[in-house]
């Protein structure tokens, strides 16, 4: 029996892992350009007017309000203590969200976070409807706008802290989450944005790989005590390698939760028989259930798919917690579990690595990456396309080097600096290129 | 038992006839989302949660358990809520889509100045609800 079983897995080819990597990457960088092409939207539709609003008091602009009267040495050096100010209390705030997870203050970060994406999906996502429906002038009534907002902020709040929902549903709330701040931020003046986003990839850069860096100190706690990190993080979902049916994600998804119990290698020879003799799943399905039901520890295979809770913030400062690239593998190939020695595995799996895992991106860099393509969106689109192209191929690389060194990785630093370039090239030289080519009818 | 993995000639039958009347996973997610177990105590919560003017709720919960729905005769447990939730939305949705259409088709000449007070954007610039971020 047992060999009829390989010779059926051997007979369809296994698929390429073209296909594996290509799906696995598609399903991080789809959210990614939805999130982008939302904001980029939103900005093309509201931002008719004068794109700096004086009357916006925030910490950000703490240091340095700018006017359009203001000579441009002394518009970058406002820029930059402002950018300064805003890293300050980033880092300050990170180091404050390290120190609760520390002392295990989980239940107040998390009722912390909840709160905070309630004021995001209830004030900002209010807002800016508000601003839609006063560009379109659409007759909505005040007991249907409410009614339909508080719907909205309250379910977003359960769907990404408090209980398990649908994978697309809690997905979708943290792309909206993303947009959101990504336009509140587009909001600030120019020169202010562009150093706040090169300085925040610096502070990316050195808080995960540096070995006091905040964020590095946050993943080392959250993987010794195998717990989740506390920030909103979107996670995409696993991809299940070609010729695995349901079935066998079942009973791959128990081996991992036997192993997690650290049950001893005896299960894992029960396991791999009954795989052998391809039983139908009713014995392994009461398994199954008496696994869920046992609440040993929270970190069983249905908690990678579900979002982490919480995230540090200072309320309208949106200090937001880049959380680093963490490739949690957590899937193995089915041929591997048959022959698995349980140790290896286990010291595999506690540092977040694996033949393939769902690949996990904080939100801070969503918002990051659409701020940067909002404020191209600001001047013309083509810097939009320019700096959209540039921010996938640094979100690539910066997944090709996640699979190369295996570890959080800062997902910021390189997009931003392509994006970056690629802005100040398209603006100065691409533009003027075009715009000749297509005044004497030539191109374009 | 082993009829059902080895290489018989046709295999599709079983399996359709398996698949459509018990599927194996109550949620949208499959075996990525909650057994059953879970599902009902979580199916049972969104339910009663939704009487607190939540309609979304009540569609998330349909949502999520979509297979319950289709197949007819599944998870007898998990049913009832999510049928209960079904119509709830439906009835919801019916009511708020009908007094927002009413508002806005009817405007000024069903309404009199009422309507300038309830409209949205006129309720904003007076309480200036834009003005601050």
């Amino acid at each position: 029996m047992a060999q009829t079983q390989t010779q059926t897995q051997t007979q369809r080819p296994c698929s390429s892992i073209l296909d594996s990597l290509g799906e696995e990457i598609v399903r991080i960088i789809a959210p990614v350009s939805i999130c982008m092409f939302l904001v980029v939207i939103l900005v093309s539709v509201l931002n008719t007017k004068s794109p700096f609003d004086p009357s916006m008091a925030s910490i950000v602009t703490i240091a340095y309000t700018e006017t359009t009267s203001d000579s441009t040495w002394d518009k970058f050096l406002g820029a930059l203590l402002n950018s300064l100010a805003f890293v300050v209390v980033v880092t300050v705030v990170t180091f404050v969200l390290v120190l609760l997870f520390y002392f295990r203050c989980t239940r107040f970060l998390k009722l912390y976070m909840a709160f905070s994406a309630f004021v995001v999906l209830g004030f900002l996502g209010g807002e800016v409807s508000l601003f839609l429906i006063q560009h379109f002038s659409t007759p909505l009534d005040c007991i249907t706008f409410s009614l339909v907002l508080c719907n909205f902020a309250v379910v977003g709040v359960l769907a990404v802290f408090m209980s398990k929902m649908a994978i697309f549903v809690t997905q979708g709330y943290l792309v909206v989450i993303g947009m959101l701040v990504a336009y509140w931020f587009t909001m600030l003046p120019e020169w202010t944005t562009w150093a706040m986003l090169v300085a925040m990839a610096l502070y990316d850069l050195a808080a995960v790989l540096l070995p006091i860096g905040p964020l590095r100190l946050l993943v080392e706690l959250a993987i010794s005590r195998d717990e989740e990190i506390p920030a909103l993080v979107y996670e995409a979902r696993p991809v299940n390698h070609g010729n695995l049916s349901p079935r066998d994600v079942v009973q791959r998804r128990l081996w991992r939760d036997r192993q997690r119990r650290h049950e001893n290698s005896i299960l894992q020879t029960d396991y791999s028989n009954t795989n052998a003799n391809s039983v139908e799943n009713a014995s392994s399905n009461p398994n199954l259930n008496d696994n869920s039901n046992t609440s040993s520890g929270s970190y069983s295979y249905r908690n990678l798919v579900s979002v982490e809770e919480g995230r540090a913030r200072v309320q309208e400062t949106d200090s937001d917690l880049s959380a680093p690239l963490i490739d949690r593998g957590m899937n193995v190939q089915l041929g591997r579990v048959e022959d698995a020695t349980s140790s290896e595995n286990l010291l595999l799996e506690g540092i977040g690595l694996g033949s393939s895992g769902a690949i996990k991106l904080g939100l801070g860099d969503f918002i990051f990456y659409s701020v940067l393509v909002g404020r191209a969106a600001m001047y013309d689109f083509m810097t939009v396309y320019a700096c959209y192209l540039a921010i996938i191929a640094g979100l690539g690389i910066t997944l090709m080097l996640l699979a190369l060194y295996q570890k959080a990785l800062p997902a910021l630093p390189v997009s931003i600096a392509l994006g970056v370039l690629f802005y100040f090239l398209t603006r100065l030289l691409l533009e003027v290129f075009v715009v000749q080519c297509s005044l004497n009818l030539l191109l374009f | 038992m082993e009829a059902s993995e080895s290489n018989n000639p046709n295999p599709n039958p079983i399996r359709n006839s398996l698949a459509s009347s018990v599927p194996l996973w109550p949620t949208i997610d499959g075996p990525l989302g909650l057994s059953e177990e879970e599902s009902v105590s979580y199916a049972r919560r969104f339910y009663n949660f939704g009487f607190a003017l939540l309609p979304l709720l009540w569609a998330v919960n349909c949502f999520y358990f979509w297979p319950v729905l289709r197949h007819s005769h599944s998870f007898p447990r998990i049913r009832p809520y999510v049928l209960g939730s079904a119509v709830g939305f439906a009835v919801f949705a019916t009511l708020l889509s009908s007094w927002a259409l009413t508002f806005a088709i009817g405007g000024e000449r069903l309404f009199g100045p009422v309507w300038d007070q309830l409209v949205m954007y006129n309720l904003a610039d007076r309480l200036g609800l834009t003005g601050w971020s």
